[in-house]
């Protein structure tokens, strides 16, 4: 059984926020008017966050794409009291958008503040609806949403892979903020499997997980900007 | 019995007149968070629980004190609380009922509420809160009717309502715990994670829900020929006192302990609170006018002749319950999400509609609490008439 999992190399991220922008289009993710994003309701599966260290002018900046974590002790699901949400066999943390009653618990359980609650429906203009990945369902107003590791990826690669009569191979099922991501800086794949390149990363005496203190076990992994 | 709640004077009728309108102003403002979704609030992605959330955390309390009746009433044998406990327990009714109302309208989608029975989650504590909540609002309305209507009919009230009575003792302090818990559980939100929340809980609930309970005894002794009971009140006061210091108290170690150790986790939200963030501080003020409340209130109370005086008695009970609901409706769930774990800062502020709506919730408890008690004011007079 694979177990995914992903490596983010601080030093290869320029912040370019392209891995976003994949997100909302792969994902339906539905851009809000200047005013909502002001009140905060922007969702946003994948943020690049800027942390910047030091004080003016000896200041370093530098950007941490946050996807969820995926986390094998999961917060949300602890807390969920209709479990909408739930962890499958592979580690991905998933949301049934169909039982989730919208009542925020897990919003407010996640430390890595990525469940996104739906505060309205959402709204495309007509040429934006033409552009809707037919994959992935679209979710109504008051529910919580959130990164799949792009899901409907692995569902399509697998299918794939049975049809040609072979095995899943690594580049077969990649989300779209690592394939669209211009320095490579975003590397996925299965933790458990020794030909993944994520199996070795991991292990890099660079890595670090978010909070990880918490006990949240989160399988996406940073490598530490090298000084 | 009943039909007491049918008939009444102008002054009744113009009271429920008020209840209602204020309802249907929350009902328009409920239909449209209904069609257009949660947005008309003030809460967003940092901030996704606020006004609501907030009431319900306060009603719980209001809820939960009933015990404080109960308990002296009929483990101890305290008879001056005879005529008292059916007003603890009919508050009660309505909190719980209020509280049930909070969760429904601050859920994304309230159609599906009953997914918290078809898929029931033992290890989710909301689902635990939902089912003492429901066995808390149960017991009281079942104990309160049996022992009122044996009352009523001058006999001891059933054998069986006993064993629900001394079950109701625990029951209520369990749904304080339990609440608290929805928010100590929760390693994401240092400000929550404190194991005396619930503690601090259960002491403002038994000073803020007596305090509630003495004004409406006085309010009800002022315009009706029923008398609670002026030897009850002033042992409400009491128990409100020691609660407001034990809950001053809990208050005071919880500063300590975030000021002496320094740790930014759990200063932030303190600096919040009392001096502002990074330039915001939306709750600075109401937190001093909660600081100078509290202090007024312990100060006054604790002074045996002012307590004893009704003129002074009834304004501090309103003192005590603006500090709870300071504190706990409106300070202690927001600043949970200030700052948010990874450090932004977004503040929060109702919207008209939502306080609309909040407003509508409690015109509909004290609807429900304006029937029972008339009930129970109508019952009781023609009692001491024959």
């Amino acid at each position: 059984m694979a177990r995914w999992g992903m490596v983010i190399d601080l030093d290869r991220c320029t912040g370019c926020a392209a891995c976003e922008v994949a997100c909302k289009s792969e994902n339906n993710v539905a851009a809000v008017s200047v005013e909502q994003a002001d009140m905060g309701r922007a969702s946003s599966w994948m943020k690049v966050m800027a942390h910047v260290e030091g004080e003016f002018p000896d200041t370093t900046m530098h950007f941490y794409p946050r996807p969820c974590m995926h986390c094998d002790n999961p917060p949300c699901i602890r807390v969920c009291p209709v479990q909408a949400t739930y962890i499958d066999d592979e580690g991905i943390v998933g949301q049934i958008y169909a039982r989730c009653i919208g009542c925020r618990y897990c919003a407010n359980a996640c430390p890595y503040m990525v469940k996104y609650f739906n505060w309205y429906g959402p709204e495309w203009s007509e040429a934006e609806r033409q552009h809707l990945n037919p994959d992935v369902s679209v979710r109504p107003a008051g529910v919580i949403e959130k990164c799949t590791f792009c899901h409907h990826r692995l569902q399509k690669a697998r299918e794939d892979a049975r049809a040609e009569g072979r095995e899943l191979r690594e580049e077969d099922y990649q989300p779209a903020c690592v394939d669209v991501c211009p320095t490579n800086a975003i590397i996925f794949g299965d933790l458990d499997n020794p030909s993944h390149a994520v199996h070795t990363l991991k292990d890099d005496p660079r890595v670090l997980r978010l909070m990880e203190d918490l006990g949240t076990q989160p399988k996406v992994y940073y490598l530490r900007p090298r000084d | 019995m009943l039909q007491d709640a049918f008939r009444g004077g102008k002054r009744y009728w113009i009271l429920l007149g008020f209840w209602v309108a204020l309802i249907v102003v929350g009902l328009a403002a409920y239909g449209r968070q209904l069609s257009e979704g949660l947005y008309i609030t003030g809460m967003s992605q940092d901030v996704t629980w606020g006004l609501y959330i907030s009431q319900f955390t306060f009603l719980v309390g209001v809820a939960a004190s009933a015990v404080m009746v109960v308990l002296p009433y009929y483990l101890h044998d305290y008879k001056a609380f005879g005529k008292m406990v059916i007003l603890g327990e009919f508050l009660a009714v309505a909190a719980v009922l209020m509280c049930g109302l909070f969760i429904v309208v601050d859920m994304g989608q309230p159609a599906r509420v009953a997914n918290i029975i078809l898929h029931p989650s033992p290890n989710s504590v909301m689902f635990w809160d939902m089912l003492v909540l429901t066995g808390y609002l149960l017991l009281n309305l079942v104990i309160g009717a049996v022992t009122f209507e044996a009352e009523r009919k001058g006999a001891p009230p059933h054998n069986w309502v006993r064993p629900l009575i001394y079950l109701s003792i625990p029951w209520a302090v369990s749904i304080h715990t339990v609440t608290a818990f929805l928010y100590s559980g929760l390693e994401a939100r240092p400000f929550w994670m404190t194991a005396i929340l619930a503690p601090r809980f259960l002491a403002s609930a038994f000073s803020s829900g007596p305090s509630l309970l003495i004004l409406m005894a006085i309010i009800i002794r002022r315009f009706t020929r029923f008398d609670a009971g002026w030897e009850a009140i002033q042992k409400l006061a009491t128990i409100v006192v020691y609660a407001m210091v034990i809950n001053l108290f809990f208050v005071l170690v919880e500063l300590f302990t975030g000021l002496y150790s320094d740790m930014p986790h759990h200063l932030h939200a303190f600096e919040y609170l009392f001096v502002g963030l990074e330039g915001r501080a939306a709750l600075v003020p109401w937190m001093w006018v909660n600081a100078a409340l509290t202090v007024c209130a312990v100060v006054l109370l604790l002074i045996p002749g002012i307590r004893r005086q009704e003129r002074f008695l009834a304004p501090l009970c309103v003192v005590v319950i603006l500090a709870i609901w300071i504190e706990k409706g409106l300070a202690m769930v927001v600043t949970g999400f200030i700052p948010a774990p990874l450090g932004q800062i977004t503040e929060y502020a109702p919207t008209a509609p939502e306080i609309a709506i909040t407003v509508g919730v409690y015109a509909l408890g004290f609807f429900v609490l304006t029937v029972l008690y008339k009930i129970v004011v109508n019952v009781r007079e023609r009692l001491e008439a024959t």
